[in-house]
């Protein structure tokens, strides 16, 4: 902490909030909101007169609100930087304060939040974690019975810079406790609150169990757990100390804790696995070692940021094993527990980490984007012809297309990322993507429904989810019907209706569109036009009368081998169970339907000419078949 | 918005050369051809339109398989590569190199997955898988001949960071990064840096003190 305050090249702004982040990867701009502390920084000498002056107290935040602290105040005593600060909402404007201040003449009521805009080239967000609050979990009786406290409060209560000075006592009657248990998994691997293994609480309560066990070695002291987990150096021999040491480990998730109204003790019932029965065991404390989730604010910087995040709220790594520290968006990194739980070796691993990679472009003079970008024909833009749309700018994740009415949409180049979704969404088709143009995807549709249209079911794919999904089926050799045809595009919202007319109007047998699921999107909200895409056509081809399952809509995670599989085999029976006959009526009966609505293949330029040029491929694989 | 980042603009929808597509079937030892004939794939490749050459090979990620596709490009004067092979996952960056290398634009290059989604898929049915590969790589035959010269786009970089978060890893990325010489704006919202780890005691598995 003071490594980083002396460090001349950081500048540590303390008690400010980022409140927008605008730009792309080497070209950030931020704009901070630099809360008014009415001290101001570069008078104030931390010498305590104003805090000893104050005479309100509140709840300190930093002890869990197991101690007071002062109006004016610092949250503890090495606080970085060494600034006083006063509260405003507990302030009652005495100015014993000022008076104590005296000739410094820190503290400045008139000082108001600053906004500060900062450019930047790189981000690291590394915003940590949330506490679980057990209070809802009214079996565990947390705000309820007074001796049932936390892991933090007891983190407080054993620290010496604490509330007790390092002296753990009940809450019911200021006694130290001699016989305390320890309940992991609070609030984590529960399937009612959150799935996931918090990742450090059987380390921290083995901690908290040698730390108590030091202070006082004749206390009492049981874990009750469901797994112990001690994956990383140096983790299973501080396991052992402490089962030498004596700390009890009973095998058993809690069931109830009940406390007797009068002495305020606590009875524990739980099952223990290794005893094969239930069991309950008197204490005088009880520490719940609570999950750790996401901050409260976490949705709130995920907007800020543009970064996705994965289920249970964390942000979203680009890639969990190839690209761990990348955010889905250029020149954002993540560091520490705001990615997933992460004890402190980790989170320090991952500072190091996003440091090094957020380097790689802060060391250099400029940096390469893939120019699979969006481009607008502007003589196709309605909105060059004076008319209202700007749907390309509602579409867009990214802010990257400039729409003013009456002039024709552009793409900011370097803000875009590729996604496709404007393409997709334009009801003029005016827009394209570049290496993923109207003429190469209709190319690639019709040579893959050249022979025997029929009998294929034609799979639009995402790059990053489905894409890696139908690779996994493979990888792990999960068969499904070799009349799949797989196409990819980077987004679903690049799925464009007029590729799904135009597969139909080739007679494709069945069509799967599919992405990623909508907390897996690589590109915020690309998902979410394709889904309502697909919703539309799904409605459309319901009412034209296509047979149920013909058009299926699946999200499949890279993850998901087994499930694209499923899938593909699924769309194969329900073709099969369409006679020949009904199947080819059904699909000549939608050809002029689907002639109806598409208009890229006539309207997009160069589109008309690469068809013919392509169906002269087309030809050829159709003459083979023929000779086969 | 500099200048220097916006000038990418469309140059139409049809490139400008003739295509001379060579198409390159890979065995990936018995992954591909284990299952399917790749010479079938092959015949069938070399007579599409547009298509000058068409070639196995045993490993095409090799050395071996990328010195064959740049002697090639050479000796045939191919301007579009086609690669039937793995997934653009696993070696679409390989061969992108590899064209360029030989002079070739690195996005004149076109992978057909016919591994992960082909052979590796359809074990128990290789005629299908035959007729898959081939479908598969006359798809990205097809939309080879369409592909045009792209360049990476280059913007220009603020050399400053900032680091939202001043816990244990937000504070170690801020002093990794002026370590290097690089500005930092390091942002707490609460009034001290620190976070969780400076609420803690003593920390596992040493048990030293957090601060």
């Amino acid at each position: 902490m003071v490594d980083a305050a002396r460090q001349p090249l950081i500048e540590v702004k303390a008690y400010t909030e980022v409140e927008k982040v605008e730009g792309f990867v080497g070209n950030f701009k931020v704009t901070l909101r630099e809360k008014a502390k009415y001290v101001r920084a570069d008078r104030c000498n931390g010498c305590a007169a104003c805090a000893k002056a104050c005479p309100v107290e509140v709840p300190n935040y930093f002890e869990m609100n197991l101690a007071p602290r002062k109006a004016a105040y610092i949250p503890m005593s090495q606080s970085v930087p060494l600034v006083y600060n006063i509260d405003m909402d507990a302030c009652i404007h005495c100015y014993k304060c000022v008076d104590a201040c005296g000739a410094l003449e820190a503290i400045d009521f008139s000082m108001e939040d600053k906004i500060i805009e900062e450019d930047i080239g790189a981000i690291v967000v590394a915003t940590g974690f949330g506490h679980f609050d057990p209070t809802p979990m009214t079996e565990y009786g947390y705000g309820r019975f007074p001796n049932v406290i936390t892991a933090m409060e007891m983190e407080r209560l054993n620290n010496s810079a604490g509330a007790t000075h390092g002296m753990v006592i009940r809450p019911s009657d200021n006694q130290r406790p001699q016989k305390l248990a320890i309940i992991n998994c609070v609030g984590s691997r529960d399937k009612r609150y959150n799935p996931y293994c918090s990742n450090f609480c059987c380390m921290y309560a083995i901690k908290n169990a040698l730390l108590l066990k030091q202070m006082n070695p004749n206390m009492d002291i049981s874990v009750y757990y469901i797994d112990i987990r001690t994956p990383s150096k140096g983790y299973e021999e501080f396991y052992d100390r402490a089962r030498e040491a004596g700390i009890k480990f009973i095998q058993g998730r809690p069931a109830e804790i009940t406390e007797d109204p009068n002495s305020h003790q606590l009875f524990i019932k739980s099952e223990d696995i290794t005893l094969g029965r239930v069991v309950e065991h008197e204490y005088d404390m009880v520490m719940l070692n609570q999950a750790a989730v996401p901050q409260p604010d976490q949705d709130h910087m995920s907007s800020v940021l543009n970064v996705a995040q994965s289920p249970g709220g964390w942000f979203m790594e680009y890639h969990p094993k190839l690209r761990p520290i990348d955010s889905p968006t250029d020149g954002i990194f993540f560091a520490g527990a705001c990615q997933g739980p992460k004890d402190i070796p980790a989170s320090v691993a991952q500072g190091s980490a996003a440091a090094s990679r957020a380097s790689r472009i802060l060391h250099s003079d400029s940096w390469q984007i893939e120019p699979t970008v969006a481009v607008v024909w502007p003589d196709r833009c309605v909105s060059g012809k004076g008319q209202a749309c700007g749907i390309c700018e509602k579409t867009c994740p990214y802010g990257a297309i400039d729409y003013t009415k009456g002039i024709s949409a552009e793409v900011i180049t370097a803000k875009c990322h590729g996604c496709g979704g404007c393409v997709g969404e334009c009801p003029h088709d005016a827009i394209t993507q570049l290496h993923y143009t109207d003429a190469e995807v209709l190319a690639q549709i019709r040579t893959l429904l050249a022979v025997e249209p029929e009998k294929k079911i034609l799979a639009f794919r995402c790059q990053w989810c489905s894409y890696g999904g139908a690779d996994l089926a493979g990888t792990s050799h999960f068969e499904y019907s070799a009349n799949e045809r797989g196409l990819r595009v980077m987004c679903s919202a690049r799925m464009d209706a007029d590729l799904i007319y135009e597969a139909y109007r080739l007679g494709a047998g069945a069509i799967l569109y599919s992405g990623c699921h909508p907390q897996d999107c690589h590109y915020i909200t690309g998902q979410v036009a394709g889904a309502k895409r697909a919703a539309r056509l799904e409605k459309m081809f319901a009412r034209l009368g296509i047979s149920p399952g013909r058009f299926r809509t699946e999200w499949i995670s890279a993850a998901e081998g087994d499930k694209y599989a499923r899938v593909i085999n699924e769309m194969q029976a329900t073709l099969d169970a369409i006679p020949e006959i009904e199947l080819k009526a059904e699909i000549e009966r939608l050809k002029p339907e689907m002639v109806k609505k598409l208009t890229k293949l006539n309207e997009v330029p160069g589109v008309e000419e690469a068809m013919i040029q392509v169906d002269f491929i087309v030809n050829e694989m159709k003459s083979k078949a023929v000779s086969l | 918005m500099s200048e220097e980042v916006n000038e990418t603009k469309y140059v139409g929808a049809m490139p400008d050369d003739e295509p001379r597509i060579g198409v390159y079937v890979c065995h990936c030892g018995s992954n591909i051809a284990g299952v399917i004939p790749c010479d079938k794939v092959v015949d069938f490749a070399g007579e599409l339109p547009g298509v000058v050459h068409a070639a196995e090979t045993m490993y095409a990620c090799a050395d071996s398989g990328q010195r064959l596709i740049k002697e090639d490009i050479k000796k045939y004067g191919l301007n579009r590569v086609v690669v039937s092979a793995c997934s653009v996952r696993m070696h679409e960056p390989t061969f992108r190199a590899c064209v360029a290398e030989a002079g070739l634009n690195p996005f004149l290059m076109e992978m057909a997955n016919i591994r992960e989604q082909c052979t590796w898929a359809h074990g128990h049915d290789p005629e299908g898988a035959l007729e898959k590969a081939k479908d598969l790589t006359a798809a990205a035959v097809a939309k080879a001949s369409f592909l045009t010269p792209l360049d990476m786009i280059s913007v220009p970089v603020t050399k400053k960071a900032l680091v939202i978060g001043g816990g244990v890893a937000g504070i170690n990325a801020a002093l990794d990064l002026a370590e290097q010489k690089i500005p930092v704006v390091l942002v707490e919202k609460q009034p001290t840096i620190g976070g969780v780890m400076a609420q803690l005691n003593k920390t596992f598995p040493t048990m030293d003190c957090s601060i």
